[in-house]
């Protein structure tokens, strides 16, 4: 590739050293009025004939002919800078020419080509790149949302829990106090019981023990059914005075 | 030619070079062709060589030139002037201008230091060739009738001004514009040239006589080798803008 390319940068050296090495002066070319006039007059010399005297008369008549100095005198007259060479044209237009062939068929459709390419290529990873962006905006917004509905879910999970919590702690503190209830009123009840026991065992055993009292104390007077309504009255009495 | 007492040489023979080839005939070749055909080849070498580079993403080198050249024709010229469906004559306006433009920058490439456009050939050929292009485009646009009465008789003008305006339009448009647009380019590259010289050949008789008088020539020198440079540029796109402008009024006679 850098050796094609260098080959073809030498072109254009070449044609430089081309310009500069054929490039002559510009008065080089006979250019001087008297450059001009002496090849004219050398001209008239080479096409006289005859001997001296011959050639004297002839060059003479030559020299005095009104078109030979209307040529002589052309000399004088310098080249119409604005009239265009023939030549010049020629070579002028078929440079132009071969250039535009080579830059229609050739130059112009690779550098254009590569340069739509190149704006194409760009204009595809722009849109690549855009895309990419959308893509990674709505991973992104997909992210916080999720994040926001997690963060949604474990604030509701932990209401839920709170709430649960405060229900498991009135259940306890409700089975509790119930419990409490329970076995306040199953003590109660046994207390009652226990005392009622207590009552009727004492009963007995006071009766008993009355019963004895009073029999050692009245003998034989009263029978055992009459001791028994006094001993009770006793007993009512002496229990309604404790309470 | 003495002016002066300066040695200046003739106008003529600043511009008329010798034949080195064919001498005497219609191919003779002479400085000036050589450098229209060195103006061929670094073109064509800028672009065969950029075009052969189409797999770098990023342009340098000549790729580089080819690029804004194309560029430069596309968006300064084409769309300027023309627009859209003037991209067709993108490789004619492209060649036309780095061909003119190439021909005009010898005038200051040390050792050549001519400008190939300071003679008639190229400037006449290439400003008929325009010449037949815009006037091919106008009828093929808008036929043969339209584009006579579109070119002589321009719309929106009050028809009383016709009288006036329908002969100045025959003779700018259909006479004058290749020779204005020839002379123009040949005449700012004579001037240029005429200008090197004098700046040139003062410096160095004021060299042989002074030394210190050599200075300010000298300078100027330098100075209108530079200004040159941007003439030569400046040329070259005016000459390829006016082409798109006359191209772009044959397709869009309204504009």
């Amino acid at each position: 590739m850098r050796i094609r390319r260098n080959r073809l940068l030498a072109a254009p050296l070449l044609a430089l050293v081309g310009v500069l090495a054929f490039a002559g002066p510009a008065h080089a070319a006979g250019a001087t009025v008297g450059d001009c006039m002496a090849e004219k007059i050398e001209h008239l010399i080479e096409e006289a004939h005859g001997d001296l005297d011959d050639m004297k008369h002839e060059l003479h008549d030559k020299l005095h002919d009104k078109k030979v100095q209307e040529k002589i005198e052309g000399c004088f007259e310098a080249p119409n800078p604005i009239i265009p060479e023939v030549n010049e044209i020629i070579w002028g237009g078929a440079a132009f020419l071969i250039l535009f062939v080579l830059m229609v068929k050739k130059g112009f459709p690779a550098v254009k080509g590569a340069m739509d390419a190149r704006a194409e290529k760009i204009r595809g990873d722009l849109d690549a790149a855009e895309k990419a962006k959308t893509d990674a905006q709505a991973v992104q917004s997909d992210y916080e949302s999720r994040l926001a509905d997690a963060k949604g879910e474990a604030s509701r999970l932990v209401d839920e829990a709170r709430v649960a919590a405060d229900q498991i702690r009135s259940d306890l503190v409700a089975r509790a106090e119930a419990d409490a209830a329970g076995i306040r009123e199953r003590a109660a009840a046994e207390a009652d019981a226990a005392k009622a026991q207590a009552i009727a065992d004492l009963r007995a055993e006071v009766s008993g023990i009355a019963l004895g009292a009073a029999e050692r104390v009245v003998q034989s007077s009263l029978d055992a059914e009459v001791q028994g309504r006094l001993i009770d009255a006793y007993i009512d009495e002496v229990a309604g005075s404790n309470g | 030619m003495n002016v002066l007492a300066l040695n200046f040489p003739e106008v003529s023979h600043l511009f008329v070079w010798p034949d080195i080839l064919f001498s005497g005939t219609d191919y003779a070749i002479n400085k000036t062709v050589l450098i229209y055909l060195a103006a061929v080849v670094i073109t064509a070498a800028i672009f065969l060589t950029a075009g052969r580079r189409t797999g770098s993403l990023v342009p340098a080198g000549v790729q580089h030139v080819a690029e804004a050249g194309v560029t430069f024709i596309e968006e300064s010229v084409v769309m300027e002037t023309i627009g859209e469906e003037g991209k067709k004559f993108m490789p004619f306006l492209t060649t036309m201008f780095f061909f003119i433009l190439f021909s005009n920058i010898f005038e200051v490439v040390p050792g050549i230091q001519f400008p190939a456009n300071g003679r008639m050939a190229v400037p006449i050929t290439l400003a008929l060739l325009v010449w037949v292009i815009y006037n091919v485009v106008g009828v093929r646009a808008q036929g043969l009738f339209g584009y006579l009465k579109n070119s002589l008789f321009p719309p929106g003008v009050p028809v009383a001004l016709y009288l006036i305006v329908t002969p100045i339009e025959l003779v700018s448009t259909f006479v004058v514009r290749p020779f204005s647009l020839a002379i123009r380019l040949w005449a700012n590259m004579v001037a240029g040239h005429l200008l090197l010289v004098t700046f040139a050949v003062l410096t160095h008789e004021l060299w042989n006589a002074t030394y210190v008088g050599a200075a300010a020539p000298f300078a100027m020198l330098v100075l209108m080798t530079g200004f040159e440079i941007l003439v030569s540029v400046l040329q070259a796109f005016i000459f390829t803008i006016l082409t798109a402008v006359y191209i772009g009024g044959s397709l869009h006679p309204a504009h």
